[in-house]
């Protein structure tokens, strides 16, 4: 019975994957996308990581599809000749390398899986030493103490993104994605009731992501999913010229866990040490807000961020 | 099987079932607000069913009002975004079919 | 056949799937959209492969792929940024080779 349901999934998966990336119309290969990012959820969910589920459904499906939308409309609008995939190369030593790279994947993957003897040696010490952290999520335990190194490098990756795309676009303020000169009322109701619930979501995934699933980076992508939202309606603007609140919630993640870091060395502590739940709920809480606001201005493509019609 | 979990399991049988329905409306009808006519509602009943029988299953009141709290959310969703789907079926020209279809 | 089995042999699928598309289509929206179908794979991969530990998950993959999640997004970020603006700089939305011929 429940190799049923896995096999339904997984057969989803597959079919989806096939669907967003084969055919002509490339809108219709985004939609399947997302789709398959929604399912990737529903994966995550069904192999016992509600963290994962979180983040795929909301950075995997929801930013990277608004993303991708975001960048078909701006193409059809810059070269509107050329709406759908042109016809594909026919070549056979693309179908022999994908057959190729598929058994070895295939072959790793179950080598792994059938291997016997002790593994997750590292997981195993992660479980033991996770209570003295005093954090109940091992995830959370992984990205803000242990392997901290990692996540602060992470969160400059994202900075080092907005960086690149405002490198690459230049200084514009007036965003292709434009809000629709009229937006309908019930748009507005629902940026009523959805924006303080993301806020509050937010907050509170952020708050329980030390003893529960949740986290940082679940409650920066609603925030960002919501920012996306208020972008669309109208309610905020892009500008060419990042105010100084946005620079600072664009850095603020990066200097604040980096900062803390080689402050512990001042301390006598080693790099990065994390000395209580505080620092933990302190850090969280910077990349929360630098992740939501790279998130929206990559979305945006632009550099800052205004208020927008009321 | 006690009374109340064979209720539960009977309720996420039929909204399962309004699921299908709605699926099956989805790909048979012929325009796009038919469509989303049929999706719409059978997909939000099939929610509705599926909530009360988890929350039925769980037991625990506290659950049971967060599922509900999933199900007014994901009401609000599915309603606005059927709402903009159909503002721009309308707005490319989709014929309404209004007349009832008498079969010869 | 175990359900991990289940989950290693779709992830090579998808996986395989991806390359394919990403060597042979021409839109480089299509060729990112490829990429990112492999990195679910390979995420997908790590999980499974990593087995569990007392019942739960294994700590260290999840936490991994969280990472790969956000770096994932951020580098469709950057990518689309690129794309955009070839587009824009040349009119064209793939990379063809000069000199080869166009085998439409």
């Amino acid at each position: 019975m429940n190799l049923a349901v896995d096999l339904s999934i997984a057969a989803g998966l597959v079919v989806l994957a096939w669907r967003s990336l084969a055919g002509r119309d490339l809108f219709r290969g985004i939609v399947m996308y997302i789709v398959f990012g929604l399912l990737l959820a529903v994966t995550w969910a069904r192999l016992g990581s509600p963290d994962l589920a979180m983040a795929e459904a909301a950075i995997g499906a929801g930013v990277t599809g608004a993303l991708l939308m975001v960048a078909y409309w701006r193409l059809r609008r810059i070269s509107p000749a050329e709406p759908a995939d042109p016809s594909p190369r026919r070549s056979h030593l693309a179908a022999a390398v994908a057959l190729l790279s598929t058994g070895v994947v295939a072959a790793i993957g179950l080598a792994a899986v059938g291997a016997i003897g002790p593994g997750g040696i590292a997981g195993r010490a992660l479980v033991e030493a996770l209570p003295a952290t005093g954090l109940g999520n091992p995830i959370t335990g992984v990205l803000v103490v242990f392997r901290n190194l990692d996540t602060v490098l992470e969160v400059a990756v994202l900075l080092a993104a907005y960086l690149a795309v405002r490198a690459v676009l230049g200084d514009r303020g007036e965003t292709l994605a434009q809000p629709p000169p009229q937006v309908a009322r019930l748009v507005g109701a629902l940026v009523g009731v959805v924006a303080p619930l993301s806020v509050l979501v937010a907050v509170y995934l952020l708050r329980v992501g030390s003893y529960l699933p949740g986290g940082a980076f679940q409650a920066g992508a609603v925030l960002a999913a919501c920012g996306v939202l208020l972008l669309l309606t109208g309610r905020l603007r892009a500008t060419a010229d990042a105010g100084p609140w946005v620079r600072g919630s664009l850095v603020v993640g990066t200097v604040v866990f980096g900062l803390f870091g080689v402050a512990m060395l001042a301390f006598g502590e080693p790099l990065l040490a994390i000395p209580g739940t505080w620092a933990v709920y302190l850090i969280e809480t910077a990349m929360m807000v630098s992740i939501a606001v790279t998130l929206m201005l990559l979305f945006a493509g632009a550099a800052g961020l205004g208020g927008g019609r009321r | 099987m006690t009374a109340v979990e064979l209720l539960a399991t009977g309720m996420l049988v039929v909204g399962a079932a309004f699921y299908l329905a709605g699926t099956i409306g989805l790909l048979r009808f012929p325009d796009a607000l038919s469509r989303l006519h049929a999706l719409t509602k059978a997909d939000n009943v099939g929610l509705l069913l599926v909530c009360a029988g988890l929350g039925l299953l769980s037991g625990n009141l506290r659950e049971a009002a967060l599922l509900l709290l999933i199900w007014l959310l994901a009401l609000l969703a599915a309603t606005i975004s059927a709402h903009l789907i159909a503002r721009r079926a309308l707005a490319d020209g989709v014929e309404v079919e209004m007349r009832e279809r008498v079969p010869r | 056949m175990t359900s991990a089995t289940v989950w290693v042999l779709a992830a090579a699928s998808i996986f395989g799937i991806g390359l394919y598309a990403l060597i042979v289509a021409r839109h480089l929206l299509r060729q990112l959209v490829a990429v990112n179908v492999m990195g679910s794979a390979v995420f997908v991969l790590l999980v499974v492969a990593a087995g569990p530990i007392a019942g739960s998950l294994d700590g260290i993959p999840l936490a991994l792929v969280l990472t790969g999640i956000v770096v994932a997004v951020s580098a469709t970020g950057f990518a689309l940024a690129l794309i955009v603006r070839l587009a824009e700089a040349t009119g064209s939305i793939s990379l063809e080779h000069d000199g080869e011929p166009d085998d439409r």
